[in-house]
């Protein structure tokens, strides 16, 4: 792995764009459920959108390719997750004050400013994800600062926003979502991009999700925390890469976007120097009429079917050219095309013959294309319209080749762990206000009671460190969802961490691999497990007898405490028990024959110092 | 407005909303434009607009400073059609009135613009220049909740007046009172040549997913070419952009506060369904076009003094008393059920029927329909309705309470009191069915 310093040479530029779900009860704008629960669609409602007005007239090229593609939007509908407020069939409520509430902790909790007034804005989507055809969002933070390794990374803003619809279905003329994630409280958090590493932003990420998980206020599990990496080297391009499956690996796929940006623009140089141009494309399907290969021959049944191509001079060899393991010029151009429903485009880098394709039809083919030594050309085979578009898509990714890297959002082939383009990154985000909700002032009061509630990562780790001296239990029980609780026993009862620890991460993983249902026990019957064994009442080993019984309050505590006689034995009784059955050879021998029938009731410590 | 304090400070350093500014705020320091203050919210704390596009609200407390770095760029301007006539195409008239359908927020400040120009409407469906050549007249620009009969008669004259050399006509206005406008002009215009089309939006036409979209283009497909010589309203079917429904003009009502779909045929079905490609399919008789010989003509007298008066339990009747005194020439009461109000209540100052024979001998047409809109009233059934309706009271059969107060003040616009109480629950725009099928959609 490059180092720090090779980084820096390269003009590495990096920051983060955390997204977190928020555990509410409510949605952000409405009264929906805010938990998902995978129930089925009721009903589905079908749009048509269209990108309205452009500001200023600037032509935004990701809305351009949504508007040419001029899709078909359907949205299931759910009973308990979606109403009309999410159908754009009603104006949104007022803004829950929960969501608010936790958006203004963990802005607290990184040391960021909230405005005096909050402004609610309209953020124009163009994928269709939302059925209004933007995403409400407000600005809650600003200009905070996170620690971690020693370094400040600055917080540029957080949003509390909604969440997306979650995509069902896609193909090149409709998309199907389901409306039920639609309108779920999100925080964003976006860091300044001052990250001078892969594995830094690894790291960055890490702390930011701990903190939010700290709050104790975030859904968990699957897609309920995204982590989106801006990404720039110098000559290179800003790319925002999407859809990370998990932490461990994005550091591996930032080494790769970095290879792919340094390998275009050694592709881009060749390019330049060959004076390389893109033709427009031609249909050449009358060169294919009787083709065997498949995939055309398959197009061609279509009465609308068509091959359309494009000469592509001086790009010869440069196609194929890999810029990531397994990943070619050639794919990147693909990416482009399929945007308009092909499934891809056949380049002239590729083994033509292995296609099927006969040396006569490629032979005509270069004659009609005019493609001569040192050209390449591509093709796309369906509908005629769809053909045109796909290959219009694709055009303007090969000539951006010679021009520059282009600004992208791309997201990750898991296997490959390499970056796969998704679309071009949209022009600087459309925003208007949303006027159907009020502007909302903030009382210093609000923001106080937040600063309170604030959550600090360093200080928990130390805590932890303190109360459980174990490595690894303390790393497991910083990402628990037990954490809250073992602090709170901890902090009330005064018993040793580590115990409480261990009971809380193993034994009860233990006991719930036998089937018995611990996590019935509630926090309640927790507590008093562990105040009855802070005052010696019980001992460690009863513990995991106790939870094995599944006390639902602390009265099924001290039930299973009397009826299973798991008072401790010590003291004087202790003294007894070991004058009455304290036989044996040496104090091994005695020990054990006490413990194999007192396990339960006696501390093993306690009998140690007691037996000489 | 700013608060006062704001204003002089923004004043003293010749700022206006627009211009770049630079604001240091509890030893923050923010960047951005300056928007005027929206109508709500913390007068004392200034709107910015920062350069990632979202708006912020700074409080201007002591030691606040701010600063102009720039004068602010002239006022964007909303892209626009030219219109021009293509041979081949059919010639349509788009009156435009106003409302939802030409709001739009200013994407620089950030401030609403309640109004557009229709040519700026337009822009927005630049395909609806492939269906029609478009003329457009824009008689008034308002909410249609300010919207007055004398609204009615400009907008009758203008129809009767472009029907003469258009193919339809489409009305564009605001949807609150859009069902009194179809009314209004289904009585007034008689003689038709060709279909006069009232559409409007639900969702203003700067969001991607209005419905002004689907709206526009099925009204131009139906005045460009639709086999319709009636009044109506066309808006969505569903809450899907698939097709809209024409439904006549005195046989549709808004029923629902904020869904596309909120206009809905009552004791009718839908005359017509359109889709966005301009396939129509007829659904219910309804008047053709003739194509020669017709010539629209509008009646536009009207009667304001004519009231609607809603019966609920412990309804005062006196309410009536004052229509008298305030020489009402008609009142329409929604009565419940078949068309009851209270003729022997417990307290017996609550029986309606002394005051409904007042109104009746003091000259006035008093009209009977139902709040339950679906179904038709009945003046025999029981003996309370027989009581209600000996008092003069004309029964309306299943006409809606607004068509028939809209009715009511048409007929005493252009006809005796005689014959306008004769013609109330005789049908002549449609407002009357004599069958109601068992089932319709």
């Amino acid at each position: 792995m490059a180092s720090e310093t090779d980084y820096e040479k390269l003009g590495f530029m990096c920051g983060l764009e955390i997204h977190q779900r928020l555990a509410t009860q409510h949605k952000l704008f409405c009264s929906c459920d805010a938990q998902l629960q995978n129930d089925i669609s009721v009903a589905e409602i079908q749009r048509r959108q269209r990108a309205v007005a452009g500001e200023l007239g600037r032509i935004d090229l990701s809305a351009a390719f949504e508007t040419q593609r001029g899709r078909k939007f359907v949205y299931n509908v759910f009973r308990n997750t979606t109403c009309l407020v999410d159908a754009d069939e009603e104006p949104p409520h007022e803004l829950n004050g929960e969501a608010l509430h936790t958006a203004l902790q963990i802005v607290a909790s990184f040391g960021a400013w909230a405005p005096a007034e909050l402004e609610p804005m309209r953020k124009e989507v163009v994928d269709g994800s939302d059925p209004s055809a933007f995403q409400r969002t407000l600005l809650v933070g600003h200009g905070g600062n996170l620690e971690t390794g020693g370094r400040s990374i600055g917080i540029t803003s957080i949003f509390l926003e909604e969440e997306s619809s979650g995509i069902e279905y896609s193909d090149g003329s409709t998309v199907i979502y389901n409306v039920d994630r639609l309108g779920i409280p999100l925080v964003e958090i976006d860091t300044e991009p001052e990250i001078r590493s892969p594995a830094e932003a690894k790291e960055v990420a890490r702390r930011i999700g701990l903190a939010l998980r700290l709050t104790g206020r975030v859904q968990r599990g699957i897609g309920s925390i995204r982590q989106d990496v801006n990404v720039s080297i110098r000559g290179g391009a800003r790319v925002e890469i999407k859809g990370f499956q998990d932490l461990e690996t994005m550091d591996k796929v930032i080494e790769s976007e970095v290879q792919r940006q340094l390998a275009l623009i050694d592709i881009k140089k060749e390019l330049q120097s060959r004076n390389a141009r893109v033709h427009p494309p031609i249909d050449v399907t009358s060169v294919l009429g009787d083709t065997k290969v498949k995939i055309v021959r398959k197009s061609l049944e279509d009465p609308d079917g068509a091959v359309m191509a494009s000469r592509l001079k001086g790009y010869a060899g440069l196609l194929g050219k890999e810029i990531n393991p397994g990943r070619r010029l050639g794919s990147e151009i693909s990416g482009y095309a399929r945007l308009a429903g092909v499934g891809g485009i056949i380049h002239s880098d590729e083994d033509l013959g292995a296609y099927g394709f006969a040396e006569e039809e490629l032979e005509g083919l270069r004659r009609m294309l005019g493609v001569q030594e040192g050209d390449a050309f591509m093709m796309v085979a369906g509908e005629k319209r769809v053909c045109e578009n796909a290959l219009a898509f694709a055009n303007i990714r090969a000539q951006q080749a010679a021009l520059e890297i282009p600004n992208e959002t791309r997201g990750v082939d898991p296997k490959l762990l390499v970056t796969t383009f998704l679309r071009p990154l949209p022009g600087g985000a459309r925003m208007y206000p949303e006027t159907d909700v009020r502007p909302i002032p903030l009382d210093a009061e609000e923001y106080e009671r937040a600063k309170k509630a604030a959550v600090d990562v360093e200080k928990t780790m130390r805590k932890l460190g303190r109360e459980i001296k174990n490595r690894q239990l303390e790393e497991q029980m910083l990402w628990s969802p037990q954490l809250g609780l073992f602090l709170e026993v901890v902090d009330k009862t005064g018993a040793d961490g580590g115990t409480v620890a261990s009971v809380l991460l193993e034994k009860t993983t233990q006991a719930r691999r036998l089937g018995i249902d611990v996590d019935a026990i509630t926090d309640g019957a927790m507590l008093h497990i562990f105040e009855e064994y802070s005052r010696k009442r019980i001992t460690k080993a009863a513990i995991e007898e106790i939870i094995r019984q599944v006390p639902l309050d602390a009265k099924g505590v001290d039930k299973i405490i009397r009826s299973r006689k798991l008072e401790r034995i010590s003291g004087k009784n202790l003294e007894k028990l070991v004058r009455e059955e304290g036989k044996g050879e040496g104090k091994a021998e005695i020990m054990r024959n006490i413990m194999s029938r007192h396990r339960l009731n006696v501390d093993g410590d306690e009998l140690n110092k007691l037996v000489k | 407005m700013y608060s006062q304090e704001l204003e002089a400070l923004l004043n003293k350093k010749g700022i206006t909303p627009g211009d770049t500014v630079r604001v240091v705020s509890k030893g923050k320091t923010f960047e951005g434009i300056l928007l005027p203050r929206p109508e709500f919210g913390d007068q004392g704390a200034l709107v910015l607009k920062l350069r990632n596009g979202y708006n912020i609200g700074l409080s201007i407390g002591r030691g606040a400073k701010v600063e102009k770095l720039a004068r602010g760029k002239e006022e964007f301007a909303f892209p626009r059609v030219e219109l021009s006539r293509r041979q081949g195409l059919p010639d349509i008239t788009l009156i435009s009135t106003g409302g939802t359908i030409e709001s739009k927020v200013d994407y620089v400040t950030g401030g609403v613009h309640m109004v557009v120009e229709p040519e700026e409407m337009l822009a927005q469906v630049p395909e609806i220049l492939d269906i029609a050549n478009i003329k457009v007249i824009n008689p008034m620009r308002k909410a249609s909740e300010d919207m007055m009969y004398t609204d009615w008669q400009v907008m009758a004259r203008a129809a009767a007046k472009a029907l003469s050399d258009s193919h339809g006509v489409m009305i564009t206005e605001g949807t609150d009172i859009m069902h009194y406008t179809s009314a209004a002009l289904s009585f007034m215009l008689s003689g038709l040549s060709g279909p006069v089309v009232i559409t409007g939006a639900q969702r203003s036409v700067d969001r991607g997913s209005s419905d002004a979209f689907v709206n526009l283009v099925c009204s131009a497909h139906l005045a460009a070419k639709a086999n319709i010589a009636e009044v109506g309203i066309c808006m969505h079917a569903s809450s899907s952009d698939t097709f809209c429904n024409f439904t006549r003009g005195t046989k549709v009502r808004k029923m629902h506060t904020t869904r596309r779909d909120a206009f809905r045929p009552v004791n009718s079905k839908p005359i017509a369904r359109v889709d966005v490609e301009g396939n129509i399919e007829y659904l219910e008789g309804s008047r053709r076009r003739t194509e020669e010989g017709a010539s629209t003509r509008a009646a536009v007298g009207y009667e304001p003094k004519v009231a609607l008066l809603k019966f609920y339990p412990n309804s005062d009747p006196e309410i009536i008393d004052y229509y008298i005194g305030k020489r009402y020439r008609g009142i329409i009461i929604e009565a419940t059920g078949m068309g009851h109000v209270a003729v022997a209540p417990s307290d017996e100052r609550y029986s309606w029927i002394g005051h409904m024979k007042r109104a009746v001998d003091a000259g006035m047409v008093v009209g009977i329909t139902s709040q339950t809109l679906y179904g038709r009233v009945n003046p025999n059934v029981y003996r309370n309705l027989r009581l209600a309706a000996g008092t003069g009271a004309i029964y309306c059969e299943d006409m809606l309470p607004e068509v028939a107060l809209v009715k009511l003040g048409w007929l005493l616009g252009n006809h005796k009191r005689a014959e306008a109480a004769k013609m109330l629950n005789k049908n002549i725009a449609g407002e009357i069915t004599e069958r109601t099928e068992v089932e319709w959609e």
